[in-house]
């Protein structure tokens, strides 16, 4: 076996499958600027006959747009190719397979596959806001980015929580195969500030499904908007979260121990 | 009468865009295409008497699917003719369509959520049975294939096995002129591959439908077929009885042997080829020629408990026959 | 005639069942498409406070959007994710094998499918309107005739857009793609974000050139009582009628030329 041989073979393989990566890549950017345009158009109906929505302007919308992309690029990434996949996993009983392995299977349901070509779309919202907020005129202090961060990490993990309380209902609800997507449908209200929707819905987004504040309360932090009290408050639900996600979990395997599987 | 399947000097050729590794190879290729041929099919021609049943056999990538595919009027050939039940294939509309039946062993075509009797109502409105026919052959092909527990179970919930008979079952009730069938046994247990067997045999003799299938397994092909197409790289090799193959093709003999105590494998190789080795069993392989001559040999020179003399197992010849070529 | 009459019959029966299987998933889809009317609703309440955008008020949203959730549901088109994925997959091949095509089965699909939805949407509507009176539309049987004409011919319209778009999967993986980049267009100039009257004057002109505003706008301003004059009704049905016509051609001309690719190249 000539070695060489081997691993030139091995390397151009390796080449191919970059490449074909890499257009999906390619396709799925392309995708993410289009529906970023179609965004921003959306933004400027709204703005063709309003000043401000629900007390924001158009900048300060758009640093929101960018900080929902940004979170939506979290999810592409990391959520939805591992925590997702669960729903099917119960149906079809490969979650067995998870559940043989001696590491913690929460952890590793949530995170063994990665989607790292989506973080594309984190930095393409991140750069969206900063240059929104740019354009908003009133750049953020250290303090301003510090609660940024933490309120997007509280975020993030709200977004978990949710994801791993609908994959839930799998254990319970095992011929439904389409969860994923009841995510989809409750998470588009979180591209605009919780303020401009009327008294039913933004109960419906802030406390029923509490969307609206994922991506609100982090673009509040960089626009300035954010008091402590609900910076801290944020912090605390993102903790509350997580525990939450824990507690679920546990519920949920001791359900699909005892149906047999 | 006129034969059932002709096939003059099928050939399909498909045209494969030439894609080099690495960026410069992607862009060459939009740039300035290369092409290359694969002859999937090559000029095969046959013909099939009405109420025969033939397998088409050979390796993975031989062509099996692809001819099937030109017969059934999903490909277009690339040269050559074919005449279905008097009709071109890929020109014969719907009206073609109306008589023949195509059951894929991989693909599914029942409604997988419903019960198999909902596919054969479905079925009866697509192919415009009257009910009157639609109610007895149902009855009948329930019968012969003991669907009866089973017709009113959603599909998903039925075993493999169960699943294929439905689907014979769905894909005859427009009583087709012809059925072809593409690897019908693959995946099911033996029980149910002799169930399947077994119902072609006796469908085939109350109805007289041509059958034509592609396979892997050799048990088909002996249980059912009367004749067998071996097809290998694209090409027929041989087209016939299969008794009449082995018979050409078996250079050899099998010596089964149950071996005394203190035989070796080395001991045993004087002898001829061994084949197999597992003591006390052990199969050797001689020339056809020399079969009595070499047992009686071993007879008297080694400890045997049992011998016999076989043909080579068909598989052997078979693979022989992909390799060589079966000559004409 | 009478075996394609059964022929429906029993592919809209077989539908119509294997959608009941699938009835808590179904819940689901049909949960998803109504939030997008609803969050474009509470925007433009909010937006227009106690008075009027343009000649809308509250009540002329709420009824709007109502109307776009419920038309919506009636023509909306998905064939061309199930197409490519046949054709990709080869469960093309049996369909092809049959004696009637694959798009009989998918019409009797839509029929079903949407008949089960669209019902549930109704009821929905009449439940909320007896406790919300902006939403309810006057008695009106004539226009209510109309608007089902029109959204039968929105629903053709857009089925056939679908299924021609997705046959181009014969040719190429990006059918869905393209499938994706009228979804997106469409949120403006088919009016499901905003009625036609709040676009930009350059955009609604763009959208009065295709056929966007005929496949959910036009209905739904039948019905909301915005298309009032002989002359509204009369353009809004003739450019229904063009178009049903243009993509009619489109599909036939895509399956036939198709169908042929697909025989040369294989599955």
């Amino acid at each position: 076996m000539n070695v060489g041989r081997v691993l030139r073979a091995l390397l151009r393989m390796n080449v191919v499958e970059e490449l074909q990566y890499r257009a999906n890549f390619v396709a799925s950017l392309l995708g993410t600027v289009f529906w970023i345009a179609m965004a921003l158009l959306t933004l400027a109906l709204f703005f063709r006959h309003t000043v401000q929505l629900g007390g924001w302007d158009y900048w300060e919308v758009v640093v929101l747009l960018g900080v929902f992309n940004a979170l939506t690029g979290v999810i592409e990434a990391v959520l939805r190719p591992g925590i997702g996949e669960l729903a099917d996993e119960v149906r079809s009983g490969k979650l067995d397979l998870v559940l043989t392995r001696p590491v913690d299977a929460q952890l590793y349901v949530s995170f063994r596959r990665l989607d790292l070509w989506r973080l594309a779309d984190v930095a393409f919202g991140l750069m969206l806001a900063g240059y929104a907020l740019v354009r908003v005129g009133r750049l953020p202090s250290l303090l301003d980015l510090l609660a940024f961060v933490v309120t997007m990490g509280s975020a993030v993990a709200v977004v978990y929580a949710i994801w791993v309380a609908l994959m839930s209902l799998a254990f319970w609800l095992v011929a439904v195969e389409n969860l994923s997507v009841l995510f989809d449908a409750v998470y588009e209200a979180a591209r605009y500030p919780v303020s401009a929707y009327p008294g039913a819905l933004r109960f419906v987004f802030v406390y029923l499904v509490p969307v609206a504040w994922t991506t609100t309360i982090p673009a509040s932090a960089l626009t300035g908007r954010l008091g402590v009290a609900t910076a801290l408050g944020a912090a605390g639900v993102g903790a509350l979260a997580l525990g939450l996600t824990r507690l679920l979990w546990r519920a949920a395997l001791r359900r699909y121990t005892s149906a047999g599987g | 009468m006129p034969a059932a399947i002709v096939a003059e000097r099928l050939t399909k050729v498909y045209r494969v865009k030439v894609r080099d590794p690495g960026l410069g190879g992607a862009v060459r290729a939009l740039v300035r295409p290369r092409y290359r041929e694969v002859r999937a099919v090559e000029e095969i021609s046959f013909q099939v008497e009405r109420g025969e049943i033939v397998a088409f056999l050979g390796p993975n990538g031989a062509g099996k699917t692809t001819t099937l595919k030109m017969l059934t009027g999903l490909l277009y050939p690339t040269g050559g003719r074919a005449q279905v039940t008097g009709f071109t294939p890929w020109e014969g509309g719907s009206e073609f369509k109306q008589r023949i039946a195509l059951v894929l062993g991989n693909k599914q075509q029942l409604l997988w959520d419903l019960p198999a009797e909902e596919t054969f109502q479905l079925n009866q409105a697509i192919y415009a049975i009257a009910p009157a026919d639609y109610r007895a052959r149902r009855d009948e092909l329930v019968e012969l294939l003991e669907l009866s527990e089973v017709v009113d179970k959603p599909v998903r919930q039925l075993s493999l096995g169960e699943r294929m008979k439905c689907e014979l079952a769905a894909a005859l009730l427009h009583q087709p002129e012809i059925l072809f069938l593409d690897e019908p046994t693959l995946g099911l247990d033996v029980t149910a591959q002799e169930a399947v067997r077994g119902f072609l045999c006796a469908y085939r003799a109350r109805h007289g439908a041509t059958i034509l299938l592609t396979s892997h397994y050799m048990a088909d092909v002996t249980a059912l077929a009367s004749r067998v197409l071996i097809i290998n790289r694209g090409r027929l090799l041989y087209d016939g009885a299969l008794q009449a193959l082995v018979a050409r093709m078996a250079h050899t003999k099998r010596l089964e042997l149950v071996l005394g105590d203190g035989v070796t494998r080395e001991r045993l190789a004087a002898f001829g080829e061994v084949r197999e080795f597992r003591f006390p069993n052990a199969v050797l392989e001689v020339p056809r020629d020399q079969a009595t001559a070499a047992s009686a040999r071993l007879l008297a020179s080694i400890p045997v408990v049992d011998l016999s003399i076989q043909d080579p197992a068909i598989e052997d010849v078979i693979r022989r026959a992909f390799e060589e070529g079966a000559g004409e | 005639m009478k075996v394609w009459l059964r022929r429906y019959a029993a592919l809209i029966r077989s539908a119509w069942l294997v959608d009941l299987q699938y009835r808590a998933a179904i819940a689901i889809w049909m949960l998803w498409n109504v939030t997008e009317p609803a969050i474009a609703l509470g925007i433009w309440w909010s937006i227009a406070g106690g008075g009027e955008v343009q000649g809308f008020a509250r009540g002329d949203f709420a009824r709007y959007f109502f109307g776009v959730a419920l038309v919506n549901q009636l023509t909306l088109a998905w064939d061309a994710w199930y197409i490519d994925r046949w054709i990709r997959d080869g469960e093309m091949n049996f369909r092809l094998a049959r004696p009637i095509g694959p798009v009989h089965e998918a019409v009797a699909d839509n029929i079903a499918y949407k008949a089960r939805t669209a019902s549930v949407v109704l009821v929905v509507w009449i439940l909320i309107a007896l406790f919300w009176p902006a939403v309810r539309i006057p008695f009106a049987p004539g226009r209510w005739g109309l608007f089902a004409l029109a959204t039968l011919l929105a629903a053709a319209i857009r089925f056939l857009n679908g299924y021609a778009t997705g046959l181009l999967a014969f040719w190429t993986t990006r059918a869905t793609a393209l499938m994706e980049l009228q979804f997106g267009v469409s949120l403006f100039l088919s009016g499901r974000l905003a009625p036609l009257a709040l676009l930009p004057p350059a955009v609604a002109s763009v959208a009065g050139v295709l056929w966007f505003p005929y496949v959910l706008s036009f209905p739904v301003e039948v019905l909301t009582g915005a298309v009032v004059t002989p002359d509204q009704y009369l353009r809004g049905f003739t450019g229904q009628a063009v178009w049903l016509a243009v993509w009619w051609a489109a599909y036939l001309i895509v399956w036939r030329r198709g169908i042929r690719h697909y025989g040369a190249v294989g599955g």
